[in-house]
């Protein structure tokens, strides 16, 4: 039995935790027509690598590819804002007939006189793809010529989907590490992977790190240099946090240069802190398991009091979760066990079969999880599920906000810091500003003393026009 | 002189799809799909949902790489009948992106066959619109969707007496509610196309439909041709579009005129419906009009020699420079990022001595800035990092708007548009010159 029925085809996409059914339907193709809320293989290279702040990134294809994408992301820098710039080859139509290599070959000279970046990355799009430029050895050539690293990122839009995206960025970014040298200032070194400094996150729990004697060599990628990059194989531990696009990386440096890596996750008070519990016992260091634990009591000491205020406003509510990738959307799911709220949908755009039966097995009975979710579902579930709140990105607000149903931005827009400890707080408060806010109360429709109505709220008064499901 | 540089950097101008959307959410009950692969739809919604703080559903095909070796008809298909299943839409936008054009699909073929082959397909009016963005940009893109689906739907029927006012360039939900305000205070009929000032700002009440309530009625569309004249409004600088096809076909008359900003320009509308309808303006707009004129007096001192930049979509900024001009500014820099010679001329015409680009990018205008003293920027949300760089206060105006409240409600057209912003170009003035005294 499916839960909703919108799309042929669709079916085996969503499923309620408790039913016995199939494995969830996920990582393939969009369905056509249906308005999926994915993007394409060139927008997760672009999530991956954009946060490098000293890099140019240069994208290759028609104008629109680099319009839509331009300083659209809230990592945040603390030097150079060259990543913040959009840079295109603006085919036209004879590139298109004749091919963009001569016009790539001598952007990227341009480029490079002007701007001096530190590397540049280059990006194709889905027409290059179709057309066959060689980027490969324009990149070579132009490294030669102009004295720094020109790497092509694979990133044809239609190759695949966002998950392709990261990997085509982790390949780019393998082509830099080991390239420079470097000896770690403490004999305990990390990296963080998967960290993107989303509203200057990492500024919060790098410091944590460094305290308890740590040198974080560097963070892939938010607010890095190219330089950091290059010397990421002198680290002796890797810390994956946005495991779908960074696991690859993870893995081919354990390869490569033996690095071993650790999940963890940097979002909620139980993840930041077993974030550090992991790390000082990789090291098995008596000393570093003592500070971890200093630093949590410490900040747990200092921001539970904040936290339980929130919780008291939010407990109980009911929340939905829209994400990108699997790993967040775990995280999520703890994060609201400590604000006593339930997830009644999760659900993500990219994950695979391991992330949902770690989604599944960390959920509730009768949640509804859903793999690559369009606006006609997201809105019947979350009017079946009475949700009060929706965490998901910028696409999904207005959704939300019509239904007359909260909404927390999680994405890599959002303009707060949501990770380490002071993040949690920030997240509650965010979470109770939304959910609570008298514009909820206000009535949908006036009262008139002529013309009696019913004194619909927005949490009461949704309904929706179209319920029975469409004939397939 | 520096040669023209070959690499975009920060780009002044969207994709043509992007003008597609803006004339297909106009329509009554209308879906749009892009044919192409995923990421152009998910980008351009993302991009409309930040500027109008509406959800905005655009279909992709969603095409993969089989669909890229082999064609995307099967893909095309499918989608449309999804978008049929799902949205029940009267009629469906299908524009082209980039890839869709490289590997050189046939969509009005496609469609043709979907529609012999698919009795879902019986009822929905199908409007494919060719694309390819590496031809030209957003504003091409808007008066091609505009055109083609005009040429698809009209048909000749009796005279109905009534006068097409159509939107020629992208213009504000509120621009368009002032427009219909105005022409229904007239007292005419008309038809006007596209309508996005319910459909891109929708009330908040209890029903939330999968196509957003509003739009030009699909009937009123087909009966384009029964009109007695057609009025473009921001359409001056453009190549021939929809009034021109009617006027061709159908023997209908055509103005194309400015988009009214600024006194002069909005006199000359007042001037071609009265001559087209034989009716005077109505007297509120008289007094409306005297108010602007009062404002502007009021205000002259303030904005006197005001040295500006002002850049974006061609007609709003030919517009805007009008009104400078009008007030005693000094608009230098006029800008777009369309490859446009008829907005070169139009603007070289209106301030001789400026520099005027076209094709323009944020660096080319950030150069000239730095080269030329400026004290205020005018133009959409993009030009942020060139004002923080330069330390000159930006109005936003148009589209895109990404990073204040308002875009929807943002008020350009008419004499009262054209008050707020003689009163917001004051403000900004004073505003940064306080700053620079604090
Ligand atoms: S591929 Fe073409 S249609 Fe798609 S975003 Fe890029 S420029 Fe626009
Ligand atoms: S053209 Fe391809 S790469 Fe560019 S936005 Fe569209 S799907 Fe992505």
């Amino acid at each position: 039995m499916s839960v909703i029925k919108i799309f042929e085809g669709r079916e085996r996409h969503i499923q309620q935790k408790g039913d016995d059914c199939l494995p969830l339907s996920c990582n393939n193709d969009s369905l056509a027509g249906v308005v999926s809320q994915r993007a394409c293989v060139y927008s997760g290279a672009r999530v991956v690598l954009n946060p490098l702040t000293d890099a140019l990134h240069l994208v290759h294809g028609p104008i629109g590819c680099a319009a839509y994408t331009w300083d659209i992301r809230g990592a945040a820098s603390s030097g150079s804002d060259l990543y913040r710039n959009s840079f295109s080859t603006d085919m036209k139509e004879l590139d298109v007939v004749f091919g963009g290599e001569r016009k790539l070959a001598a952007a990227l000279r341009e480029l490079a006189d002007r701007f001096h970046p530190q590397a540049i990355f280059v990006y194709s799009t889905c027409i290059v793809g179709i057309i066959g430029d060689d980027l490969e050895t324009i990149c070579k050539k132009a490294a030669m010529e102009l004295g720094i690293p020109v790497v092509p990122v694979k990133s044809e839009g239609f190759r695949g989907n966002k998950t392709d995206g990261y990997k085509a960025a982790c390949n780019a970014l393998l082509e830099l590490i080991g390239t420079c040298d470097y000896t770690p200032k403490s004999y305990y070194s990390v990296n963080l992977l998967g960290e993107y400094n989303v509203a200057g996150d990492v500024w919060h729990v790098r410091p944590l790190f460094e305290e308890m004697g740590i040198d974080v060599v560097a963070t892939l990628t938010g607010d890095s240099r190219v330089a950091d990059i290059q010397r990421a194989h002198t680290a002796k531990l890797n810390l994956v946090q946005c495991s779908g696009s960074m696991t690859y990386l993870a893995k081919k440096m354990e390869e490569k240069y033996g690095i071993p890596y650790r999940r963890i996750s940097f979002f909620g008070l139980q993840d930041m802190a077993s974030a550090l519990r992991t790390t000082a016992e990789f090291f098995d260091s008596q000393d570093l398991k003592e500070k971890a634990e200093q630093i949590i009591l410490r900040e747990t000491a200092r921001v539970m009091p904040q936290i339980e205020c929130h919780r008291a406003r939010v407990s109980g509510k009911k929340a939905a979760i829209y994400m990108g990738g699997a790993a967040k959307a775990v995280s999520l799911v703890r994060a609201f066990q400590e604000l006593g709220m339930d997830v009644v949908i999760i659900g993500t755009q990219t994950g695979d079969r391991d992330d949902y039966q770690k989604i599944a097995y960390i959920v509730k009975d009768g949640t509804l999880i859903i793999d690559d979710a369009n606006p006609l579902e997201l809105k019947e579930l979350l009017l079946k599920q009475s949700a009060d709140l929706l965490v998901a990105g910028v696409k999904e607000r207005f959704l939300a906000y019509k239904l007359g149903i909260a909404f927390c931005d999680f994405n890599h827009d959002r303009t707060i810091n949501f990770e380490g400890f002071q993040g949690m707080v920030n997240f509650a408060r965010e979470v109770d500003v939304t959910i609570n806010s008298p514009v909820w109360q206000l009535r949908v429709k006036r009262q008139s003393p002529i013309n009696s109505r019913s004194d619909l709220t927005m949490n009461t008064g949704v309904e929706d026009a179209i319920q029975e499901p469409c004939q397939g | 002189m520096p040669s023209k540089n070959l690499a975009r950097v920060n780009p002044c101008s969207m994709c043509m799809p992007m003008g597609c959307v803006l004339v297909f959410r106009g329509i009554e009950s209308c879906m749009t799909l892009f044919h192409g692969s995923q990421g152009c739809s998910t980008y351009m919604r993302l991009y409309l949902a930040h500027h109008f703080r509406e959800p905005v559903d655009i279909a992709s095909s969603a095409l993969s790489e089989k669909g890229a070796v082999y064609g995307g008809a099967a893909n095309l298909k499918q989608g449309l009948r999804n978008v049929i299943l799902g949205y029940r839409p009267k009629a469906i936008g299908i524009a082209t992106t980039c890839l869709a054009e490289t590997i050189g699909d046939d969509v009005p073929q496609i469609v043709r066959e979907f529609q012999a082959e698919e009795p879902l397909a019986r009822d929905v009016t199908f409007i494919p619109v060719s694309t390819p963005s590496y031809a030209a940009s957003h504003e091409v893109g808007y008066r091609v969707a505009l055109k083609n689906l005009v040429q698809t739907m009209v048909r000749k029927s009796k005279p109905s007496g009534r006068i097409n006012i159509l939107v020629g360039s992208i213009i504000s939900p509120e621009d368009v509610r002032y427009l219909k305000k105005l022409l229904d205070g007239w007292g005419f009929g008309y038809i006007l196309l596209p309508d996005i000032s319910e459909t891109f700002d929708a009330p908040l009440n209890e029903h939330l439909p999968r196509i957003p309530a509003g739009g030009t009625p699909l009937d009123d569309i087909r009966d384009l041709a029964s009109s007695k004249a057609t009025v473009t409004i921001g359409g001056v600088v453009q190549e021939p579009g929809a009034g021109d096809f009617l006027e061709k076909e159908f023997e209908i008359p055509h103005r194309p005129l400015p988009l009214p900003i600024g006194l002069d320009l909005c006199d000359r509308l007042a001037a071609s419906l009265e001559e087209l309808t034989g009716d005077p303006m109505p007297e509120y707009y008289e007094r409306e009009r005297g108010r602007l004129l009062d404002t502007m007096v009021d205000a002259h001192k303030v904005v006197a020699e005001a040295r500006t930049a002002v850049f974006g979509d061609t007609e709003m900024v030919l517009g805007i420079t009008r009104l400078m001009t009008e007030l005693g500014m000094r608009p230098q820099i006029i800008a777009t990022g369309a490859a446009n010679r008829a907005f070169a001329e139009a603007a070289l015409q209106m301030v001789p001595a400026s520099r005027i680009i076209t094709g323009a990018d944020f660096s080319e205008i950030a150069e000239e800035i730095m080269a030329r003293d400026i004290e205020l920027m005018v133009g959409p949300f993009t030009g942020r990092q060139t004002a923080k760089k330069t330390k000159i206060p930006l109005l936003r105006v148009g589209h895109p708007n990404h990073d204040r409240f308002g875009a929807s409600h943002q008020l350009l057209l008419g004499y009262e548009g054209s008050m707020h912003l003689v009163e917001c170009l004051a403000n900004a003035l004073i505003e940064s010159k306080e700053k620079g005294y604090a």
